[in-house]
C-alpha cells in the first residue's frame, strides 16, 4: 500500500503527459498517411521517438537521412540536404519558415490543433485517409 | 471488558461519520465556491462582451461591412477591437479571441487579443468540445469546464448575433489560477481529514479486533474443552443474571466413574465422558443449559416444562442403555441425578446447586442409577444450616488439586516410638493458608461433595503409605462406608495390597447415624476381612453403646477428647477414662487418648495404662510423617 501510494505520487510529480499525448496524436497521423517510400521516421524531440519505439507502431531511426518522414520541433535540427524529405512540424509558424513541410501538430492555447497543407502533400505525393481530411487547409495564415 | 470496547468502537464510528460528514461538507463548500467565482467572474465578462458585441454590429452597420470576416480583414478595425479585447485580460483571464464558423464548420480565428500563443487571422482553430456547435444552434452562451487543458478551468462562449444569427463567438479562456489557490489553501484541511478519518478507522480496526479476540477467548474461557459443554466459568458468569424462576436445576454424577479411569485408563474416561455428554446434549434442548461441574459432575438447568422428572428419568435412561465401547472394551455406565424443581426458592445459585447435590447424594446412597426430587416440605428444617460457599469451596480445592492430609503422631508411651499417624485433611486455600476441617466438614456432611473428599483422602493416604512400612489411621463416618463408591475404592486398593490393609485403621465415629445395625457390622466385618484395623472414634461423649461396640470387634477404641482434656483436674473425668480403659481391656481392644495437650494430661495418662497417646503435647499434625525424634518439641 505504501509503495503504491509512492509510485502514484512520483507518477503525479514526473509524468509528462503533454509528450504522450503528442506522441498519440502524432502516432495517429503517421498512421493516416501514405508515401511512395516505407513510412520510416526521425525526429529531433527524442521523447516522441522514445514514445513510437515503446508502442512499436511505427518505424523509427536514429539517422534522419535513412528516414522517410521527419517530425521537427527545431528547424536548426533540420540539415539541407535533408530539406527535400517530407517534414511534419511541431510548430506552425514552421510551416512557413520550412517550404517543404507538409502538416504542422501544434498546441494553440493549450488545445491539440492539425493542419496538413494539401498543395504540399499533393507535391510530396503523399496520401492521407478520410480522417486526416477535416484538418487540410489549403493556405497557411 | 467488552462493554467499554463496544462504547469506544461505537465513539469511534461516531467520529468516523462526524469527520465523513464534515469532509464531504468540505468538498461541497469547495465546489460552492469554485461556483460562485466562475459565476461572478463570468457575469461580469457577459456584460463586458454583450457591450462589445453591440459596439461591433453598428461599426459594421455604420461601415457597411457584409460580415466580420471582411470587418476584421481591415487592421485598424483588428487592431483596435484587438485593444478592447485585451482588456479583458487578467490573472484570471488567459485568451480573449473571437472565431467564426466557416463552411466547412471549421472554426477559425477573426480576432485574437491573447498576450501569448496568438493566432493569425482566419487560422483554423480545432476544438472538440460541442458547446461550440452548441452557441450556434441554440444562440446562447455556454460555458465549459476543462478538464485536460492545461492552465484553462472554464471556457466561456459569448455568441455574437447579427440578424438573428451567430456569425460568430467570444472565446474567453479562464485560468486555474483562483481554483489552485482555493485548493492550495484547502489542502492542508483535507489531508487533516485524511489523516484522521484513516486513525479512526484504524482504531476501528483494532477495537474490533480486539472484540473479536475478547469472544474467541470468552468461548475458551466457558467451554470445557473434553465435552465441549459449558464449564464453572460460565457458571459463574451467569449466576447473577440467571433467573432461576425459568429452571429446574438437576445435578448429574456418573455412578463408578473411578472405576472406570482405574480399570481402563484415563483416555477411556475421558471418552465416556465426552460420548455421554453427547448423549445428554442430544436429549435436552437448546434453551437448557448444560453445564460440566467438574469430573464427572454436571449441572443441568431444565428450561420450565412439565415433567422435569421425566426428561431426567429419559437422560439417565439413556445412558444406563448406551454400550460404550473403547478400544474394544464394552463399558457400561449408569447415572445418579438429584434434582431440584423449584431452586428460585433458594437464596442464591450455590444454595440450588447444594440441594440438588443433596438429593445427588441421596441417589448415590440409595443404590445409584436413580433420579431423586427435592422435596421442600420435607427438608425444610433440615437445610438450614448449610451453606453454599463451602460446597463451592471444597468443590473448587478438589478440582484444582488442594486437597491435602496432615499427619498426627500417635506416641506409643512405653516404647517411646510413634505408634502410627492419624490422617487429617486440610484444604490448602488459593491464597495458601491451610483451612482445617471444622471450617467445611459440618457444612458439606450428607452432599455428595462429601462422598468426594473422602474418595480424595483415601487415595491421596493409600498412595502415601504403599511404600513407607509405616500405619496409618483414617476417619470415616458410617455413611462413607455405607456409600458403595466409597467401598469399593476401599476394596479394590486393599484386597490387591494386604500389606498396605494390614497397616491401616480405619477411625469410625460411633454416632446416631448407625441407624442399621447390621448394615454397620457388615460394614466392619468386611473391612476385618481385607486385614485392616477399625478404630472407634470418640468414645465416651454423646453417642456410645458398649453392646455395639463388643459386638463390632474392633481393635481399638480411641477415648473422646473432651474427656480427656482436663483430666488432670477433673477427677470424674478421670473415673470416666479409667472405666473405659478397663472396658477396653477387658474387651480385648487396645485405647488410644487424644486431646493430650499437656505435660500434666500426660502424666496424668500414664497413671492409667492407656496403650497410646496422641495430642498437641506430643505433636502437632503436620504435612510430612515426624520422627520419633521430632516428638515433645
Amino acid at each position: 500500500m505504501k509503495k503504491l501510494f509512492l509510485l502514484l505520487l512520483v507518477l503525479t510529480l514526473f509524468a509528462n503527459d503533454k509528450d504522450i499525448i503528442q506522441a498519440q496524436i502524432l502516432e495517429k497521423i503517421i498512421q493516416n498517411l501514405s508515401t511512395n517510400q516505407k513510412v520510416v521516421v526521425w525526429s529531433d524531440n527524442r521523447e516522441i521517438i522514445k514514445e513510437f519505439n515503446k508502442k512499436g507502431n511505427i518505424a523509427t531511426t536514429q539517422d534522419c537521412h535513412l528516414a522517410s518522414i521527419i517530425i521537427l520541433e527545431d528547424k536548426k535540427s533540420l540539415e539541407k540536404e535533408l530539406c527535400k524529405k517530407a517534414v511534419f512540424v511541431l510548430d506552425y509558424a514552421l510551416l512557413s519558415e520550412i517550404p517543404h513541410s507538409f502538416g504542422s501538430m501544434f498546441y494553440k492555447k493549450g488545445r491539440p490543433n492539425i493542419v496538413i497543407i494539401n498543395s504540399r502533400i499533393k507535391e510530396q505525393n503523399i496520401k492521407i485517409s478520410k480522417e486526416l481530411e477535416p484538418y487540410l487547409e489549403e493556405k497557411i495564415w | 471488558m467488552v462493554k467499554r470496547e463496544i462504547v469506544i468502537f461505537f465513539l469511534l464510528f461516531l467520529l468516523g461519520l462526524f469527520l465523513v460528514y464534515t469532509y464531504s461538507e468540505v468538498t461541497k463548500s469547495k465546489e460552492r465556491i469554485f461556483e460562485r467565482i466562475e459565476q461572478h467572474e463570468i457575469s461580469k465578462i457577459a456584460y463586458v462582451l454583450q457591450n462589445m458585441q453591440q459596439q461591433i454590429l453598428k461599426h459594421i452597420h455604420e461601415y457597411d461591412y457584409q460580415d466580420l470576416i471582411t470587418f476584421f480583414k481591415e487592421k485598424e478595425h483588428a487592431i483596435a477591437y484587438e485593444e478592447m479585447l485585451a482588456m479583458m485580460l487578467t490573472s484570471d483571464v488567459k485568451y480573449s479571441y473571437i472565431l467564426y464558423r466557416d463552411e466547412e464548420r471549421k472554426f477559425r480565428f477573426l480576432l485574437d487579443a491573447s498576450k501569448t500563443d496568438k493566432a493569425s487571422f482566419n487560422q483554423k482553430f480545432d476544438v472538440n468540445a460541442h458547446e461550440y456547435d452548441l452557441v450556434y444552434t441554440t444562440k446562447k452562451s455556454q460555458i465549459i469546464r476543462q478538464q485536460n487543458i492545461e492552465n484553462l478551468y472554464v471556457t466561456y462562449l459569448h455568441p455574437i448575433i447579427k440578424n438573428g444569427e451567430v456569425v460568430a463567438l467570444f472565446n474567453i479562456d479562464f485560468t486555474t489560477d483562483i481554483k489552485s489557490i482555493i485548493l492550495e489553501s484547502i489542502k492542508p484541511l483535507e489531508t487533516l481529514f485524511t489523516l484522521l478519518t484513516l486513525f479512526v478507522v484504524i482504531f476501528m480496526a483494532m477495537t474490533l479486533m480486539q472484540i473479536f479476540h475478547y469472544f474467541i477467548t470468552k468461548k475458551k474461557i466457558f467451554t470445557d474443552p473434553l465435552t465441549k459443554t459449558f464449564n464453572r466459568n460460565y457458571l459463574e458468569e451467569i449466576s447473577s443474571v440467571l433467573n432461576l424462576g425459568n429452571y429446574s436445576l438437576a445435578m448429574l454424577d456418573l455412578d463408578k466413574f473411578k472405576i472406570i479411569n482405574d480399570t481402563y485408563g484415563h483416555k477411556a474416561g475421558d471418552y465416556v465422558l465426552s460420548h455421554a455428554s453427547q448423549i445428554i446434549k442430544n436429549s435436552i434442548r437448546d434453551n437448557d443449559i448444560f453445564v460440566r461441574y467438574g469430573g464427572e459432575e454436571f449441572l443441568l438447568f431444565i428450561n420450565n416444562r412439565d415433567s422435569k422428572r421425566d426428561i431426567c428419568e429419559r437422560v439417565r435412561d439413556k445412558i444406563a442403555k448406551e454400550k460404550f465401547v473403547y478400544n474394544g472394551h464394552e463399558i457400561y455406565v449408569t447415572l445418579s441425578i438429584g434434582l431440584h424443581t423449584n431452586p428460585y426458592l433458594e437464596k442464591n445459585m450455590q444454595e440450588a446447586i447444594k440441594k440438588a447435590d443433596t438429593m445427588l447424594y441421596e441417589a448415590k446412597k440409595n443404590g445409584r442409577n436413580r433420579v431423586v426430587v427435592y422435596d421442600e416440605k420435607r427438608e425444610t428444617t433440615a437445610s438450614s444450616s448449610f451453606s453454599s460457599k463451602d460446597l463451592a469451596f471444597v468443590k473448587e480445592a478438589l478440582d484444582e488439586d488442594r486437597v491435602t492430609c496432615y499427619y498426627q503422631p500417635i506416641y506409643n508411651h512405653k516404647t517411646g516410638e510413634v505408634f502410627k499417624y492419624e490422617a487429617l485433611v486440610r484444604i490448602i486455600a488459593q491464597d495458601g493458608t491451610i483451612i482445617t476441617p471444622y471450617q467445611f466438614l459440618p457444612q458439606i456432611k450428607s452432599t455428595n461433595m462429601h462422598y468426594k473428599l473422602t474418595q480424595r483422602i483415601l487415595a491421596l493416604v493409600f498412595e502415601k503409605f504403599r511404600t513407607n512400612q509405616k500405619l496409618v489411621s483414617i476417619n470415616l463416618s458410617f455413611t462413607d462406608l455405607n456409600n458403595p463408591d466409597i467401598e469399593e475404592t476401599i476394596i479394590q486398593a486393599l484386597r490387591v495390597d494386604q500389606d498396605l490393609a494390614s497397616r491401616i485403621t480405619f477411625e469410625i465415629l460411633e454416632s446416631d447415624e448407625v441407624d442399621d445395625i447390621e448394615s454397620f457390622k457388615q460394614k466392619i466385618h468386611m473391612l476385618h476381612s481385607l486385614k485392616a484395623k477399625v478404630s472407634i472414634d470418640d468414645f465416651g461423649s454423646g453417642y456410645s453403646n458398649f453392646k455395639r461396640i463388643i459386638d463390632t470387634e474392633a481393635n481399638y477404641l480411641k477415648i473422646d477428647g473432651s474427656l480427656v482434656k482436663n483430666i488432670h483436674k477433673n477427677s470424674k473425668d478421670f473415673k470416666v477414662v479409667k472405666s473405659i480403659v478397663h472396658f477396653a481391656t477387658q474387651s480385648n481392644m487396645q485405647t488410644i487418648a487424644e486431646f493430650v495437650h499437656s505435660k500434666e494430661v500426660y502424666e496424668k495418662l500414664l497413671s492409667l495404662d492407656i496403650d497410646y497417646m496422641q495430642g498437641y503435647y506430643i505433636a502437632a499434625p503436620t504435612p510430612e510423617l515426624l520422627k520419633k525424634e521430632e516428638l515433645f518439641q
